[in-house]
């Protein structure tokens, strides 16, 4: 859900675009050897590119075609496309929600673990590979990183409201959700303006990403969104903000959204850890205005995406020592310090240039520490292939409800119905 | 055409016209040169299917094969990269009892209305204008009206989205400086389907306009003037001159515009950038061609997506069918 948000092209630009790059792709394989090039399909926003220059940079024989194709739903729909019928990249990033449509058939993917990812999958978060594995030991993806999640809020602004600004105040104030919004109802009680930017996301995906178990049953694999009482705590949660009135109703990256950002409109934004990036693309201006607090209610993670490469692939080795050199725990660990992204691979965590990374934009908040904290700990949790769709609905209704369009005490029936049709067929 | 004149004179310049019209016309029309044609080598003969053939065949690959391969797929529980099964009318059955496929159908209903026919009036009153014995720089404003047509429609869509913005929009702005609270006009049905509306007649008034244009540069000016004469001031002279002239090409206007009406894809597509597939939370303005694209390619149910390319194919052959009779019966009906 999340990172597919990022900016929209025009999905059929964006094809265009892919085939165009393909087919101008063929000098690749008539130069230094059939493996030496790779065609790598990425989405926007997550900043792929500096990963590729370090590797082009480190393995200069080696040459690296980046298409970066749009959003990740539009990454993932040319990919399909690609998969039915057309020239099909030699790797592809998958983001987490959508790969589990991608797992159903797994047959169009090459088993990793035939490549040698069977002797590095320990070195990945048990609950983040169990995501991109089969029951018989086939390994289709390899994590890039996790969503850790944290709470991002205006320093500036919570002065001039009476608060504390301190990052471990802050995260004092709101143990419990229940905090959060008292919180929040002081804020605007003191200010006259909206304390957090919205409820669906900045409530409901943070709180039913900390759960145990999500839209699926853990052992039966069948859908339970509509018993577990995680997904029905979380619903109420978002209801209970909403009717607080403490939020300013921009949904995420809107152009409301990034023009609020910027000017101060909400004070707080729930961010799992590639929020910051958007932040700081949004409203370059309010640098060191913000900081970062933990996340009430404990662990979780939002989002992470996987590499995958399709059974076509032209040079699946090329593309495989890409993943092996990138993707080791040192790999993972340089591509925190230079993009940001949250590493998969446990063993970092406390490595000393980790737990010293500060973010300036954040006021020097140690983001590696803040964030990895919150992903240590999951238990992991069973996703089913419609779990982009179950959790798409369920924020339609919650949006709905924050812009008075569904009343509060129909929403949870509403989504239930909206929900079955959904994935009916 | 004959006697688009409420007048019913015939003036000089027409009947002159006319008559020297006919000897050409005549000359075409005997049999010698039929007989002619039946003499050609069978090679001459194929020549002008051959020179029509290259449209055909394209039309072949790219229009008729997807035609019927769409009516194929909409018979199966079709997932392009893996099983496709067979359910025959499976799927259409799902679509009569989907509330989804009805909203986006009175979508589309609502916002073709609430689109064509302001942008119809809207274009043969400003043909009417620029159609004006004394309009000076007539060039420049008849070649204006056709600039938002050749915009892009992500551009256009992406700066109303930003007019009708609620907290940062202008016309939020304006409707604050009125005293007005801040309306959310992409949020709700009416005021989606409004801001979708405003972008297609934004769109397509100018090049309505000049067809419009076109077909009134065929009445001489002779017959304005004569109604002027007569005392016919701009209202009765657009009622009884412009329109009666203007019959054929505002039914060709309105089967065009219906047919694109039902397949408004771009402006809902782009409206709400954090709900794209659906434009919006609630569906509010999703249309048909919308429908069929969040289910085809946002899902990847292609055989659920083709029933809805079947059921929006029928739809535009059922709307043509009814502009056509409502067109015959309206030459018919002329004086």
């Amino acid at each position: 859900m999340q990172r597919r948000f990022t900016t929209l092209l025009i999905p059929v630009l964006a094809l265009l675009l892919v085939a165009a790059c393909s087919s101008g792709s063929d000098d690749g394989s008539t130069g230094s050897g059939a493996d030496a090039t790779f065609e790598f399909w990425s989405f926007t926003g997550i900043n792929q590119k500096a990963d590729v220059e370090r590797y082009t940079k480190a393995h200069p024989d080696r040459k690296v075609k980046l298409t970066e194709v749009g959003s990740t739903a539009e990454t993932a729909q040319a990919l399909t496309t690609a998969l039915a019928g057309g020239k099909v990249p030699d790797l592809a990033l998958v983001q987490a929600d959508d790969l589990p449509k991608f797992m159903q058939t797994p047959d169009n993917f090459v088993d990793l673990a035939s490549l040698g990812a069977d002797a590095m999958k320990g070195d990945y978060l048990d609950w983040v590979i169990a995501q991109s594995s089969t029951g018989d030991g086939r390994i289709f993806g390899i994590p890039t990183d996790v969503g850790g999640l944290a709470v991002a809020y205006r320093t500036d602004l919570f002065e001039a409201a009476g608060l504390p600004t301190n990052r471990d105040e802050v995260s004092k104030l709101w143990p419990t959700w229940e905090a959060f919004i008292e919180t929040g109802k002081r804020y605007v009680q003191a200010t006259g303006k909206s304390f957090l930017d919205n409820a669906p996301t900045s409530i409901y995906f943070q709180v039913v990403n900390q759960g145990a178990e999500r839209y699926y049953d853990n052992t039966t694999h069948k859908p339970s969104y509509d018993q577990n009482p995680q997904v029905k705590t979380a619903f109420d949660l978002t209801l209970t903000t909403i009717a607080a009135n403490i939020t300013a109703k921009q949904n995420t990256f809107s152009s409301g959204w990034t023009a609020g950002l910027g000017k101060g409109d909400f004070a707080v934004v729930s961010a799992p850890s590639w929020m910051l990036k958007s932040i700081r693309l949004n409203a370059p201006a309010t640098e060191g205005k913000w900081d970062v607090a933990t996340i009430p209610g404990g662990a979780g993670n939002w989002g992470g995406s996987f590499l995958v490469i399709p059974k076509r692939a032209k040079h699946p080795k090329a593309a495989w020592d890409y993943i092996a050199a990138m993707q080791s725990p040192a790999g993972q660990l340089e591509q925190f310090l230079t993009t940001g992204s949250l590493p998969t691979t446990p063993s970092v965590y406390t490595d000393q240039r980790l737990l010293d990374k500060k973010d300036s934009f954040f006021s020097d908040a140690p983001t590696g520490k803040i964030f990895t904290e919150s992903v240590r700990n999951l238990k992991p949790f069973h996703f089913g292939p419609e779990d982009g769709t179950i959790g798409t609905e369920f924020l339609n209704v919650l949006t709905s409800v924050e812009q008075g369009k569904v009343a509060p005490d129909k929403a949870w029936s509403t989504s239930m119905s909206n929900v079955k049709n959904a994935i009916r067929g | 055409m004959r006697r688009p004149y409420a007048s019913g004179r015939r003036t000089p310049r027409e009947v002159t016209a006319v008559t020297t019209m006919l000897p050409a016309a005549a000359d075409v029309r005997p049999s010698p040169s039929r007989t002619r044609a039946m003499r050609l080598p069978v090679r001459e003969r194929l020549a002008p299917y051959a020179y029509v053939a290259p449209f055909f065949l394209l039309f072949a690959v790219f229009g008729l094969f997807p035609l019927l391969f769409t009516f194929y797929v909409a018979l199966f529980d079709w997932n392009p990269i893996g099983e496709h099964t067979f359910t025959g009318m499976a799927n259409f059955t799902r679509l009569v009892e989907d509330p989804r496929f009805w909203g986006a159908l009175r979508n589309t209903v609502s916002i073709w209305v609430l689109s064509t026919v302001p942008q119809l009036l809207l274009a043969l009153g400003v043909a009417h204008l620029l159609n004006h014995a004394r309009l000076r720089a007539a060039a420049f404003f008849r070649m204006s009206v056709l600039v938002p047509y050749i915009t892009s429609v992500a551009a256009t869509t992406i700066v109303f989205a930003q007019l009708f913005d609620r907290d940062y929009g202008m016309l939020n702005w304006l409707l604050g400086l009125l005293g007005f609270d801040h309306i959310e006009f992409s949020a709700s049905v009416l005021g989606s389907h409004l801001m979708i509306a405003a972008m297609v007649i934004w769109r397509w008034t100018g090049y309505n306009t000049l067809l419009y244009l076109a077909a009134l540069q065929a009445v001489p000016q002779e017959v304005y003037e004569a109604a002027s004469v007569d005392g016919a001031g701009g209202w009765r002279q657009l009622r009884h001159i412009t329109i009666p002239a203007l019959r054929p090409i505002i039914v060709f206007t309105v089967v065009t515009s219906t047919i694109g009406g039902l397949q408004i894809f771009t402006e809902p597509l782009l409206l709400d950038p954090t709900a794209s597939m659906t434009c919006g939370a609630a569906r509010q303005c999703q249309t048909l061609t919308l429908f069929l694209y969040e289910q085809g390619f946002g899902r990847f149910h292609f055989g659920y997506g083709a029933a809805i390319g079947v059921a929006l194919f029928v739809m535009v052959v059922l709307a043509a069918t009814v502009n056509y009779l409502l067109a015959t019966r309206i030459r018919a009906e002329r004086p």
